[in-house]
């Protein structure tokens, strides 16, 4: 997996470069010393709790294990030409995306567009800060209990929508052209404090002076906006989205307690819940061992673009 | 103070509007806030109106349960929190220096390994990490589950350490090992109190993160150890899915402890996360 | 100042690191040093419903030890209502309970994970041979559920002119329209949330009356290949319940709607037949709805009666408990304790399936009228299997019922007709049992 990894990485920037020539000190310790007592504790816990898993899930996905067959035998690529076929999968791997991509847009333009709003000081907008936050502090679980009750189509939207004169307000929940973009909803309300938090950060870094005298020119709103303050924000864009990504990816807790991958077969269902129902539910370890693997392959390509995306912004700067 | 906004709209407008929106923004807390304060029979009936008068008669259900539910959920969550956040930081603050201050390729290979390790969801390697943990004999131990999850979050923290060391000038530790200090001197004298930002921001990620982590502490510490607040809250709903009083009293008060800890870090640790990309 | 704080939290830190090495230490320890002192520590995996309290669970067992000495039990408690789920992750993760109730065997005696029930321990029980696999019972068959009865609102059948409850299909599809033309919703079924099973019932009814009653082992001819799910014998039933769909007698609110919310619907009155297992009959009697409740079975077309039902639901004890015998003694105990079978039937609803047991005289009038259609079925030899919910050799795959309960989903909102919910299923089936 690294050798592939570490192609991208060769447009090594001059800041980078500069930031990681060894301070003189090295000589004092033999580079042993220095790996093992700085860099080796971490990385091996990483590699006995993830990387070695990970190995064994890739070997198991090999197999047909299934705890109600007790003869595990090697089956080759079985697996994985099986998968291609499943609907399931496949299905699971498309609302994936779409929650993730949801996400990561709905999420980056709403938290820039709040922090805007809230990008002043004063006890006011602090308070208003920390309400946004506080959902990132939130477990899934509950976050998932508050939107269930206030979603069902007899929840307390609907209730309201009813008495708004709604006659036939939408089954949120409940229709399943609509369940997957509720999950990518209430995901999205799970993480906006953060982006407003991270965008924020990013406004307060922006000279006044420079917007100031850019407004004396002439420029218009927009244009300083797109001239001076987006610009300024990349670094920003690049966290959260980075942040996003990750979110979007791994989300588990809202499927399962929210719709358990429902209304109907399978549309609100993400790798992670399919990979979790096929090894626990359905006992198929050998090919819910497989569907991690391949589910570990893509977010490997991931990695690899956000990666590039880093290091794009260490050239800009 | 709001000559940022310009002369065209009046000042009154960015309050209000800041103001209503974060109030559709909370209005989902707000159920939850409210009805913290009511008899679960009052929940159903009026789900969204005031508590008046409030009562704690939900939270005193939760805190006097003759199973002590709540309070050896607290003391498991505190103490697994603690430790880890506390081991990861040092690890991550070690490693993530390490590896920003290393030139070549591998450094580099290192770090998109350990995003990688960012994006699996747990669940789909708890099996196999249960099978690790018994071969070390570390299975349904304190250790055990703090081990794993060093492992499962050092990315983090290194991705967040990484990008904060890098605007440390590194003539302040050449400077010091002309000196004649010692590498772990350096790194716990000059570096480790100027990555105060960073540090905040990973105790604040992963003290949410792990103490609103479900699934390990049941697996690893094993059902007999492994209850923790957040597993509370699970139980909690399975045993009262007709009085949700106790749920909304058991979720407020399983939340608290880690919005108080957000709140009391909270000023250094946008900083940590963003300071390694907005300064510059 | 800050230091200090700081350095009080790492002190703080440390003594809870310790602390905890301790406890895990000592925790551990006592598990295992059971054997040379006489007693032994056996761990019991419980779950917590509003019915089910800590208190239930605690006086039970303490109730059954009284009468095993030797036995120390460690009470565990599954996260949430779905058990067998957490029990099948203990189970890969090698903490699999000693002793266990109420979770399907499914898996785990194919595995040998389970000690099978001998002839003699099962002497006490009306079914001992129910639900085998491997023709070995590894559950004990202490009760038997009747899923589903239809529960109806009194009320709103005398609103819409209803006087008696449907003998027939027929008359069942009549009294829909009647109480839909009085702008009364005719079922609440549910199936939202985490709790996709709940949608369920309509179809086990069905299948009951359309395919079970004719051919009671319709399921292990499946199981062995020689029927389909597209066959007319099951598209007959599942095309009823899509038919009821889509006359819009069933809902698509119930697929937001959880379990738990689902029955709260019916109260609410949002609804006026409730089809669900017997355990609703004691939650109707502890908490009387504002209406008064009656049941029926669910009709079959020439109204002779097929009640769906299933008994199980007992313990079971695994194959690797510290000492078998002594688990399986535990275990016998606790099901045959009269006070914990009393509350088992006043809590739980259960209609106990042992020789010998009599019904305690102070159980509501809900109960008693599902007791006693129950008692008629077994007198009229009209019990049936009930579908998806049977165990054991011929039976569906471990998955399937959850695919199953999704196809349904997808037949109330029309997203399937029966044909394509029958080749979904016989799709899924050969997919689980590869």
């Amino acid at each position: 997996m690294s050798a592939t990894l570490t192609r991208p990485t060769g447009t090594g920037s001059p800041t980078a470069r500069r930031n990681t020539r060894p301070p003189a000190g090295a000589r004092l310790l033999p580079k042993a010393l220095h790996f093992l007592t700085f860099a080796a504790p971490g990385l091996l816990a990483f590699l006995i709790f993830v990387l070695i898993p990970i190995a064994m899930t890739v070997r198991t996905g090999f197999t047909n294990r299934n705890p109600a067959n007790p003869r595990t035998r090697w089956v080759g690529l079985l697996n994985y030409t099986r998968l291609l076929q499943d609907s399931d999968f496949t299905g699971a791997l498309k609302n994936t995306l779409v929650v993730t991509v949801i996400v990561t847009v709905a999420a980056n333009v709403l938290g820039l567009a709040i922090a805007q709003l809230l990008a002043r000081s004063g006890w006011l907008y602090n308070a208003l800060r920390s309400v946004f936050f506080t959902p990132v502090v939130l477990s899934s679980v509950v976050v998932s209990v508050i939107w269930q009750a206030i979603l069902t189509d007899d929840g307390l939207l609907n209730s309201a929508l009813r008495g708004l004169g709604v006659t036939h307000p939408p089954g949120w929940l409940s229709d399943p052209d609509l369940a997957l973009y509720s999950v990518a909803f209430i995901l999205t309300w799970q993480v906006l404090g953060f982006c407003v938090v991270v965008y924020l950060a990013g406004l307060a870094g922006v000279p006044a002076e420079l917007l100031e005298a850019a407004e004396i020119d002439g420029a218009n709103r927009l244009a300083r906006f797109r001239h001076i303050t987006w610009p300024m924000l990349a670094p920003a864009l690049t966290i959260n989205t980075v942040m996003l990504l990750i979110t979007g990816f791994k989300v588990y807790d809202q499927v399962q307690v929210v719709t358990n991958g429902g209304p109907g077969n399978g549309t609100t269902s993400t790798i992670a819940f399919q990979v979790v129902q096929t090894t626990f539910i359905g006992n198929h370890i050998g090919y819910g061992s497989a569907m991690a693997t391949l589910m570990l392959i893509i977010i490997a390509a991931i990695s690899v673009l956000a990666l590039r995306v880093l290091q794009r912004r260490e050239v800009t700067r | 103070m709001n000559a940022g906004s310009g002369p065209r709209t009046p000042s009154w407008v960015r309050p209000i509007a800041a103001t209503f929106v974060t109030a559709v923004f909370f209005l989902p807390l707000y159920e939850v806030l409210v009805n913290v304060f009511k008899r679960g029979q009052d929940i159903t009936a009026h789900p969204v109106s005031l508590p008046i008068p409030p009562t704690l008669a939900s939270v005193q259900q939760v805190i006097s349960r003759p199973d002590h539910l709540f309070w050896y959920g607290l003391i498991n969550s505190v103490e697994i929190t603690a430790i880890s956040i506390t081991v990861l930081t040092v690890v991550s603050a070690m490693l993530g220096h390490y590896l920003a201050r290393s030139a070549g390729r591998w450094a580099k290979a290192a770090l998109a390994v350990l995003l990688c390790g960012l994006m699996i969801p747990p669940a789909v390697i708890l099996e196999p990490i249960t099978e690790v943990l018994r071969s070390l004999g570390l299975m349904t131990t304190i250790p055990g589950l703090v081990l794993v999850n060093v492992g499962y979050y050092v990315p983090f923290g290194v991705f967040v350490f990484t990008g904060f060391v890098k605007t440390i000038p590194v003539e302040l530790e050449e400077a010091a090992a002309l000196d004649g200090a010692g590498r772990f001197r350096i790194f716990w004298q000059i570096v480790f109190p100027l990555l105060r930002p960073a540090s905040a921001s990973v105790l604040i990620f992963l003290g949410v993160w792990i103490w609103n982590d479900f699934l390990n502490p049941l697996i690893l510490l094993g059902p007999a150890n492994g209850t923790t607040v957040t597993v509370g809250i699970y139980r909690a709903i399975g045993e009262h899915q007709s009085d949700f009083g106790q749920v909304f009293a058991l979720m407020f008060l399983a939340t608290l402890p880690i919005l108080v800890f957000y709140l009391a870090f909270q000023r250094h640790f946008v900083k940590g996360l963003t300071g390694g990309a907005t300064k510059g | 100042m800050r230091s200090r704080a700081m350095l009080s939290a790492l002190a703080l830190t440390a003594a809870l690191a310790l602390s905890g090495c301790v406890a895990g230490a000592s925790g551990s320890g006592s598990a295992q040093g059971g054997g040379s002192s006489g007693k032994v520590t056996l761990t019991f995996l419980t779950f917590e419903t509003p019915n089910l309290t800590a208190k239930y669970w605690d006086d039970a067992i303490a109730r059954a030890s009284a009468k095993v000495p030797g036995v120390t039990i460690k009470k565990l408690v599954a996260p949430s209502v779905d058990r067998v789920g957490y029990a099948k992750q203990l189970a890969a993760s090698g903490q699999l309970p000693d002793i266990m109730i109420a979770v399907s065997p499914n898996g785990f005696a194919q595995a040998g994970q389970l000690a099978p029930w001998t002839d003699g321990e099962l002497a006490d029980f009306v079914s001992p041979h129910s639900n085998p696999i491997g023709g070995k019972v590894y559950q004990l068959p202490y009760n038997t559920q009747p899923t589903p009865l239809v529960y109806y609102n009194k009320s709103d059948f005398a609103a819409a002119g209803i006087t008696a409850p449907p003998k027939t299909y027929a008359a069942l599809l009549d009294d829909c329209a009647k109480l839909k033309a009085k702008g009364i919703n005719p079922f609440v079924v549910g199936g939202g949330g985490k709790d996709t099973w709940a949608d369920m019932y309509p179809l086990i009814g069905a299948v009951a009356t359309d395919t079970y009653q004719q051919d009671p082992d319709w399921l292990s001819q499946k199981a062995a290949g020689k029927a389909k799910f597209t066959d007319p014998a099951f598209t007959k039933a599942v095309g009823k319940v899509a038919a009821l769909a889509k006359k819009g007698y069933i809902g698509t609110a119930g697929l937001s709607r959880s379990y738990a919310a689902s029955e709260q619907a019916f109260r609410d009155n949002k609804g006026a037949m409730y089809p669900m297992g017997s355990w609703f009959a004691t939650s109707a009697d502890a908490k009387k709805p504002s209406f008064d409740v009656g049941v029926f079975a669910w009709p079959s077309d020439d109204g002779s009666l097929a009640v769906p039902a299933y008994t199980g639901g007992g313990m079971s004890v695994s194959s690797k408990a510290p000492n078998v015998d002594l688990a399986k003694k535990w275990a016998l105990a606790f099901m045959l304790d009269k006070t914990s079978l009393d509350n088992s039937v006043k809590t739980d609803g259960s209609i106990i399936a042992l020789k010998d047991y009599t019904t305690p005289s102070d159980i509501g009038p809900v109960y008693t009228e599902t007791l006693r259609l129950y008692q008629d079925a077994v007198k009229q030899n009209a019990i049936v299997n009930a579908f998806s919910v049977e165990t054991g050799d011929g039976s569906m795959p471990a998955g399937l019922a959850d695919k199953t309960a999704a196809g349904v989903a997808d037949l109330i909102n029309g997203k399937k007709s029966a044909h394509q919910f029958g080749s979904f299923l016989d799709d899924e089936w050969a997919k689980a049992s590869q």
